[in-house]
């Protein structure tokens, strides 16, 4: 972990044209659309491949999240994806040559009931079987690890205690997605920004190019890779997906003194609060409850996050909000996502990360590189069908996934 | 935050409210005649509309009951305020099957926070009249 | 605490009962500013939830009994002593003292469950559900206006209505029975909250305005 933000780059990457046509066309410039060409490129040598990208690089979600990054998560198939995201960020740094301050400070999870007890003490469980590291802290082991957290009995969701995984932690999200367009940008990926998706072409049920503001592309393949918009997508190629879109909102504090050593998230009062880098207390709120594009949520919703914040942390209580905004997060009903084929032939999706996406940007870049490149899923991503839905076999996450899809 | 017309109590917060998704959407007439994917559409599959969207909402902190609205899902515009079992308004004239929509919109930014309520009479008094009533009577 | 002396009734146990808020009654007083905003415990009222059509005949019976039932949101029915919120098209709150109770000898609750027969719809018994707090003076509406984003003034709200809503983020029926009076009805379990979250907006009313 770096002490000092980096100087502001230079360009890192070129913005040529669109060319003609490419093997693979990846809709969606941000961190999954960044990492997938760039697994495409280097683990499956496709670089003669374009991300396109309706507006500025990195510019939606990925601009958008809170940068937490754990695997901590209930089921194997969960574990085995999230553990694999994480142990590529931990190699990341070095592989894509940029220092994208990913610090492992630690993720806790609190309980504020018996029932949250038994179910964190459960995971801590699973966890350890499937090889992640998780720990059960006691209120107090939770004080040393966050001497800023109001441990008392006496308010109205007390911490009776939290799950923590010490290898977890955050990183800085525009310079991940930098790393990334960098390194895709010397392998050979043309990275197209102001380029918006308006239609595909198709020879039967099989992909076959592009319509965008900027010309036809013919492709061989294509992936989708954008969130909160894949719905949109679908549609414009002839399928449905099971996911809703609803804004998520975040805001920051101005900068502080470092305050607050690790993350701090809590299911039960929707919150959850880092000190980033520079100083801001990062945090974010639950969903709003209605369907939105509008990239801005409502604000009592924001309030209830501030309640909840400042009883758990009382120190917060002056501290002045700089910023509020919002992303529009792809839920789907067993919140996990969903990577795979689609039943357009030679169309694949990574969508419905919810709120969890920016964590599993690594994973979702390899696997889903896996999937459009042999056009069948990598066995990590093989569970995460869309088919699912149809089988039953569902992954719920909905306790793991903390802010409640 | 959304300033909701319900049809019973007027504008209200967003948060006396809770949210029921797409409207229309009827249970399957024959469940058991639906394959594994029919199944699954119904069970898991919503439309995502970005633009205008038909939708249920429930008053649930005032009148307690459910209504749609047509919301434009990116202005976050609220089009239309219409009963349970109304055709979608802006399809009305596609599918003529019923008629009591009323179109109120209100925005999300404008409107009254509460019903107009002046002038209301309290009760009818029809059979009541002068009844005392027999609990009070005592 | 009501004066519970004359009260019989419920098995002779009627004075150990404790009403959600009474803990708070000291705070209560202490917090009250004679004159300008005073909040009180007005507990035990009985209180019937009622579902019936009605415009329906079985609603004509009921009507006799309560005294009219309430067609529109903010409307109250009722009469002599009995009022009747409209919570809903067919939904409404019957609202009397604590000793029309039927345990203290009342009729109030057969009366309206004899009223609407075998017909659909229900009576219900809710006089424990919710407790009441009054709220008066010239700086109630100020008191409330903070935490319930209705229009409060008394052009849109006038005495003799009653609304379903929040204050303080608690869902409440507030019912406005005065020109600087009212009555909130927040359910058992926010009492407690809601009685402190009104003495926290109370309080500043204890000091001199300043200029």
């Amino acid at each position: 972990m770096a002490d000092l933000l980096p100087e502001h780059p230079d360009f890192l990457w070129h913005n040529p044209d669109p060319q003609k046509s490419y093997d693979a066309v990846i809709v969606g410039g941000g961190g999954h659309g960044l990492a997938t060409a760039y697994f495409l490129a280097k683990n499956h040598g496709m670089t003669n491949i374009a991300v396109l990208e309706k507006g500025w690089l990195a510019g939606g979600n990925m601009a958008r999240n809170t940068t937490i990054i754990r695997s901590n998560y209930l089921w194997d198939e969960s574990a085995a994806i999230y553990e694999h995201a994480l142990k590529l960020w931990e190699i990341l740094p070095e592989e894509l040559e940029y220092d994208f301050l990913f610090s492992q400070r630690g993720v806790m999870n609190l309980a504020h009931t018996l029932g949250d007890v038994r179910e964190s003490m459960r995971r801590v469980g699973a966890n350890k079987l499937n090889g992640v590291d998780a720990e059960w802290l006691d209120p107090q082991q939770v004080k040393e690890l966050c001497p800023i957290l109001n441990i008392s009995d006496n308010i109205r969701y007390p911490v009776m205690g939290a799950t923590y995984q010490p290898r977890a932690g955050i990183a800085k999200h525009d310079h991940v997605a930098w790393a990334f367009a960098r390194k895709c940008d010397e392998l050979g990926v043309d990275i197209i920004q102001n380029c918006e998706v308006t239609g595909f072409l198709k020879d039967g049920n099989r992909v076959v190019g592009v319509k965008t503001n900027r010309g036809t592309i013919s492709t061989e393949k294509v992936g989708l890779c954008a969130a909160g918009h894949s719905s949109v997508l679908a549609e414009m190629a002839g399928f449905r997906l099971p996911i809703q879109s609803h804004p998520l909102q975040a805001l920051v504090s101005e900068l502080h003194e470092p305050v607050h050593p690790t993350v701090v998230m809590s299911n039960h009062v929707h919150v959850y609060v880092s000190q980033a880098h520079k100083g801001e207390l990062v945090m974010g709120a639950g969903v709003d409850s209605y369907n939105g594009y509008g990239q801005r949520g409502s604000f009592h919703v924001i309030e209830h996050q501030m309640a909840a914040a400042v009883e758990l942390f009382p120190i917060f209580a002056r501290a002045h909000v700089l910023r509020t905004w919002g992303g529009i997060v792809d839920t789907t009903l067993d919140a996990s996502p969903i990577i795979g084929t689609t039943p357009v032939d030679n169309m694949f999706v990574n969508c419905g990360w919810g709120t969890g996406g920016f964590k599993g940007t690594p994973a979702a870049g390899l696997t889903f590189a896996h999937t459009i490149a042999t056009g069948t899923p990598h066995d990590l991503n093989k569970p995460f069908a869309l088919e699912r839905f149809e089988t039953g076999a569902l992954i719920d996450e909905h306790g793991a996934a903390a802010v409640a899809h | 935050m959304l300033l909701i017309s319900c049809p019973n109590c007027g504008s209200r917060d967003e948060t006396e409210f809770h949210y029921g998704g797409q409207a229309h959407v009827p249970y399957p007439e024959d469940p058991a005649a639906l394959d594994d994917r029919q199944w699954a559409e119904f069970l898991f599959y919503r439309d995502n509309t970005k633009g205008a969207f038909a939708e249920r909402w429930l008053h649930s902190t005032g009148c307690r009951q459910w209504f749609n609205l047509l919301r434009d899902t990116v202005t976050y515009e609220i089009q239309a305020v219409y009963p349970m079992g109304a055709a979608r308004p802006d399809r009305a004239a596609a599918a003529p099957e019923s008629g009591t929509a009323s179109t109120a919109p209100d925005s999300t930014t404008t409107g009254t926070a509460a019903p107009d309520i002046s002038g209301t009479s309290t009760a009818p008094a029809t059979s009541a009249g002068t009844t005392a009533p027999e609990g009070a009577s005592k | 605490m009501a004066d519970t002396a004359a009260l019989n009734g419920i098995n002779g146990l009627r004075h150990i009962r404790r009403s959600p808020a009474s803990h708070l009654a000291a705070a209560l007083e202490a917090g009250s500013i004679e004159g300008t905003v005073v909040l009180r415990e007005g507990p035990f009222r009985t209180m019937v939830g009622l579902r019936v059509d009605p415009r329906s005949e079985e609603g004509a019976r009921v009507v006799a009994v309560a005294g009219g039932l309430p067609l529109r949101c903010g409307d109250v029915g009722g009469a002599d002593g009995v009022r009747v919120l409209w919570l809903g098209p067919s939904e409404f709150l019957v609202v009397a003292s604590e000793d029309v109770h039927d345990s203290l000898g009342g009729t109030l609750i057969d009366s309206l469950t004899a009223a609407l027969g075998g017909a659909p719809g229900q009576v219900v018994d809710l006089s424990a559900n919710r407790t009441t707090f009054e709220l008066s003076g010239t700086r109630a509406r100020a008191v409330l206006e903070k935490g319930c984003s209705l229009d409060l003034h008394p052009r849109s709200f006038p005495p003799g209505t009653a609304l379903s809503t929040e204050v303080g983020n608690i869902p409440v029926v507030l019912e406005k029975t005065g020109k600087e009076s009212f009555r909130i009805f927040p359910r058992a379990s926010f009492a407690d909250f809601l009685g402190r979250w009104l003495l926290d907006a109370m309080r500043e009313y204890a000091s001199p305005e300043v200029p």
